[in-house]
């Protein structure tokens, strides 16, 4: 632990840091731009220059390339450095376009602040700029080469942090372009980052461009709702619109990085058709008046036909504290305890990863730190795309990755793949929890395994179900010594998948709501933020279900297909609207703020021009309420977020710490589960010969809030089938050709792609929502099907 | 003598109302009679022109960051040729306070101060000020400054065709 003195004060900093990062914790602003936290230093930028007075190295030195060490005297502020750093920002700044008025960087940007505190104002040099053509790098980036000031940061974001191939440096000396070999879109998933990373207004967000300025926008530390992961994020709005999405930073998970999907998936809040008044029966009524409503037409089919008649529906889209307040409810009105998920598969298989004890969950630090990495029925890209980037990390650190799936699983870094049939995935995980030796083919994971120092399984939900988590958890257990410690993780499907199925515990799933539903017994369903019409697989059960109910609710902030069917629909605000908790899939409590007030978006009122004209002391669209609010009230309990979490903690000793939650922050993990883990039951598995169906889903197109974002539009994938090379052979078809798939009873007409590099047998359609294919559903065991070639009419 | 200082301080002042009695008065009967005020004079904004005829305004929202008072909002948008100009922008002068500091900030030079000052009005709402009422068809008090002929992005001219720029580089070549 080197001890330093810098500007005269002393700081003592963990050996192998620089003396960059040694000023920076003692609150000095240092001017940089090279060095990232994430990025590491390369000594390129020449602006982070420090005068060593005394120690090991002496003179004008770059901070970021020395290592503190002990005995050091550093000044940020003599003459000779300042004088240093504002000659290379002049020259920086020879061919700038200085267009700081046009450019969406302006007041967030290094180069900007850097120019001011080195005290340049005016170009003295008379020479003429350089200048570049730009590029066209897709619909999410914008790029304006001639800003650019050669720091380097984007290639190595891009290429070295995210794996992408299709963006670097070209040409030399003064021609230094960084750009893609030809126009095109940028093929990472992760290249939004670029926008965050790119110290100057080189690389801009194309959906956000010319929107708004930096200092408009209201901001509050959030949690990313499009996977499981929770990744920190900062989301900006001005005028009751969500604008755009930034990475926050929580080290325990995603660092300062999150994936295209989580930046650009925020369009759902600002979406047109999205319920803004409650609704009963179509038509406009007050909050009070709704609420009265339904507590009314509740206790009326109470008195008729008993409490059993109603049933609540909570959500893995909804808060920790909305769902907690829908168990509250239940009591209240004597019902039946809550289902959680509208697909009952996925909701066995979240409540089993909650029985993951604490310290053998890993997060995604632990991933980056890891050095064997099984995947077992996951797909980080599809299903948690900053879990890919995480794994990137590890390898780049010499982690070995080994990929079991039957599907075509694509990550950003190398990897071992071996194609497994979905059934071989519970032999592979019971033959780990036995102890018995591996098949043939599966022999170099053993011996990976055996070396490991950190090893990590990782398992998708949807792919290993129930009984394939419980099998993961208990082989990850097994494998866990005190020399050698073994992680597991769990991919879910929503957000707060893992809130609710811990407060499902051991309550009704819902098949056993459908069977319910379907005899009549049940006269009123209340939604939070559920929609089973788009996540049921028994949708024809469902839609029998719910013919038969007397009185539909829906709490919610999408369009859903159930929210048009409902008899009274209750607007609630969207993630970035309100305050309250996630479980991530790790079981890390993440708490999020409100950025801004629901409204609707000046860009509708205006329709694109000027504020109306006209006095109101309303908002229009300001009516939807957060869930748990609402909850709240129907309880008769005090609108009072803390009071409610400390109930919920007191309720639930596994969530203790929820009171003590900061929004900034890295979260707090629940308290272990005091019941010990299930034991994977043995299973025999049958040899099936027909093709096999599985649905899975995908990076873009998948994730039901993101569906509804426009700024995704472009890249939501058409339709496809995939089939294994060889048995497309030996059905004839090649690749791009028309097939009938025919699916139980759904027949479907697709393009087909191919494949060598999954397992043959299967036939993978992605879940693509607001497509034909949204009638297929993940999280299913596969099912037969037949494939055959459309011949051309 | 502090009876002769009451003296002077009772009579004195009459002696100065009765001298103004024969000059001309200072004040005018406004609004029958207007003054001209200074041409530097601070009074309603106006939105000029750059010598293309194009907005000068960018919607940088600079003037707006700014406003002590917070009277100015607006909306950038880009045009189909890439130029940067706003949407909508709209002073409220109703609560300006004429300090002029939107125009100090303005970096394209298109809000400026114009001398004319009837601004009074019964109607609150006739004092909020939409970008169409603003714009000028003039370059106001520096009529040949054009911002994008100074910030090389390629929206006046071509990239790279602006005086102080070199065309752009051939990023293929391998020449010296």
């Amino acid at each position: 632990m080197p001890t330093l003195i810098i500007d005269n004060q002393s700081v003592t900093v963990p050996e192998g840091t620089n003396v960059l990062e040694a000023a920076q914790q003692l609150g000095i602003v240092v001017p940089h731009f090279c060095y990232h936290e994430a990025l590491g230093a390369v000594g390129a930028c020449r602006l982070c220059a420090m005068l060593f007075i005394d120690g090991p190295v002496k003179g004008m030195q770059m901070s970021c390339m020395v290592e503190a060490k002990d005995g050091m005297v550093v000044s940020t502020e003599a003459p000779e450095a300042v004088a240093y750093r504002g000659q290379v920002i002049e020259w920086l700044m020879l061919n700038h376009p200085h267009d700081c008025p046009v450019c969406d960087e302006g007041g967030e940007c290094q180069l900007q602040d850097m120019t001011v505190a080195s005290g340049h104002s005016v170009r003295r040099y008379t020479g003429k700029k350089r200048t570049y053509l730009n590029q066209d790098l897709g619909p999410f980036i914008h790029h304006e080469m001639n800003r650019c000031i050669q720091c380097y940061r984007c290639v190595r974001t891009y290429q070295d942090y995210c794996g992408g191939t299709d963006y670097g440096v070209l040409g030399s000396n003064q021609r230094l372009y960084f750009g893609r070999f030809q126009d095109g879109p940028l093929e990472s998933p992760f290249a939004g980052n670029l926008i965050d990373l790119c110290p100057t207004g080189v690389l801009t967000n194309k959906p956000y461009r010319f929107t708004s300025r930096f200092w408009d926008l209201q901001e509050a530390p959030s949690v990313c709702p499009h996977c499981s992961l929770g990744c920190a994020t900062i989301p900006g709005a001005r005028f009751r619109e969500l604008q755009r999405v930034r990475s926050g930073n929580n080290p325990e998970v995603n660092g300062c990085f999150i994936c295209d999907r989580g930046r650009f998936g925020y369009d759902y809040v600002n979406h047109l058709d999205r319920p803004r008044t409650p609704l009963l029966h179509g038509e406009e009524i007050p909050w009070s008046e709704a609420l009265e409503t339904l507590l009314q037409r509740l206790k009326k089919l109470i008195e008729c036909h008993g409490s059993d008649s109603i049933a609540l529906l909570g959500s893995g889209r909804a808060s920790l504290e909305a769902n907690y307040l829908l168990q509250r409810l239940s009591e209240q009105l004597g019902s039946a305890a809550p289902v959680y998920g509208s697909h009952a598969g996925r909701d066995r298989a979240a409540r089993v990863a909650t029985t993951l004890p604490t310290e053998l969950s890993a997060s995604l630090a632990d991933v980056r730190n890891s050095d064997l990495i099984l995947l077992t029925g996951a797909d980080p890209l599809a299903e948690g795309p900053m879990l890919a980037l995480a794994i990137r990390q590890a390898v780049r650190k010499g982690a070995r990755v080994m990929i079991c799936d039957p599907r075509p699983v694509e990550l950003p870094c190398s990897a071992e793949y071996l194609a497994c049939q979905p059934q071989e995935l519970l032999q592979l995980l019971s033959a780990l929890f036995q102890g018995e030796t591996l098949p043939i083919k599966l022999q170099p994971l053993a011996e990976a395994l055996q070396q490991a120092q950190r090893p990590v399984l990782i398992g998708g939900g949807d792919l290993l179900g129930a009984e394939g988590n419980t099998a993961l958890l208990a082989a990850a257990q097994k494998l866990n010594r005190e020399e050698r410690p073994c992680l597991a993780m769990v991919l879910l499907p929503e957000a707060n998948s893992f809130g609710a199925a811990l407060l499902a515990a051991d309550g009704p799933d819902f098949e056993q709501l459908l069977a319910d539903m379907a005899s009549g017994r049940i006269k009123a369903l209340l939604c939070l933020e559920a929609d089973p019409l788009t996540d049921c697989p028994d949708r024809q059960h469902l839609l029998q279900g719910l013919e038969q109910l007397n009185f539909l609710v829906v709490l919610d902030h999408l369009p859903s297909l159930i929210a048009a069917k409902a008899d009274l629909l209750l607007p609630t605000t969207a993630l970035a609207e309100g305050a309250g908790t996630l479980i991530n899939n790790e079981g890390r409590m993440l708490a999020f703020t409100p950025a801004f007030s629901p409204g609707e978006p000046l860009r509708i009122t205006g329709q694109g021009n000027h504020p109306p004209r006209s006095f109101s002391t309303t908002t229009p669209g300001a009516l939807p309420c957060q869930a748990w609010a609402v909850l709240a009230e129907l309880c008769d309990l005090p609108v009072d977020l803390a009071k409610i979490q400390r109930d919920l903690a007191t309720q639930e000793p596994r969530l203790a710490g929820l009171p003590d939650l900061l929004a900034e922050g890295s979260g707090q993990l629940i308290q272990s589960a005091d019941k010990p883990l299930a034991q994977p039951q043995a299973r025999r598995t049958d040899q099936v010969d027909a093709l096999q169906l599985l649905v899975c889903e995908t990076l873009y197109g998948s994730e039901l809030l993101s569906a509804h974002s426009a700024p995704l539009d472009p890249v939501r994938p058409q339709p496809y089938l995939l089939l294994h090379e060889l048995d497309a052979d030996r059905l004839g078809i090649a690749a791009d050709d028309l097939v009938r798939l025919s699916a139980g009873e759904i027949q479907l007409t697709l393009p087909a792609q191919l494949s060598d590099r999954m397992a043959a047998g299967i036939v993978i359609v992605p879940r693509l929502r607001r497509t034909e294919l949204e009638s297929f559903y993940p999280g299913q065991p596969s099912q037969p099907c037949r494939v055959e070639k459309v011949s051309a009419p | 003598m502090n009876l002769w200082r009451d003296i002077k301080g009772t009579f004195q002042p009459f002696w100065v109302t009765l001298r103004y009695l024969f000059k001309r008065p200072v004040t005018i009967s406004y609004p029958e009679q207007k003054r001209t005020p200074p041409p530097r004079y601070r009074a309603r904004m106006i939105l000029t022109r750059d010598p293309e005829g194009e907005e000068r305004c960018v919607a940088c929202h600079l003037c707006s960051a700014a406003c002590p008072v917070d009277c100015i909002s607006m909306q950038a948008a880009e045009r189909e040729d890439g130029r940067r100009q706003a949407a909508w922008f709209r002073i409220n002068f109703a609560r300006c306070i004429y300090c002029g500091l939107c125009a100090e900030a303005c970096p394209t030079m298109a809000i400026q101060m114009s001398p004319e000052y009837e601004l009074g009005n019964r109607d609150p709402l006739k004092l909020v000020w939409e970008k169409e009422d603003l714009l000028v068809d003039h370059g106001g008090k520096d009529p040949n400054y054009h911002f994008y002929r100074h910030s090389g992005i390629g929206v006046a001219a071509p990239r790279g065709g602006n005086d102080d720029e070199l065309p752009p580089v051939n990023i293929k070549t391998n020449l010296p």
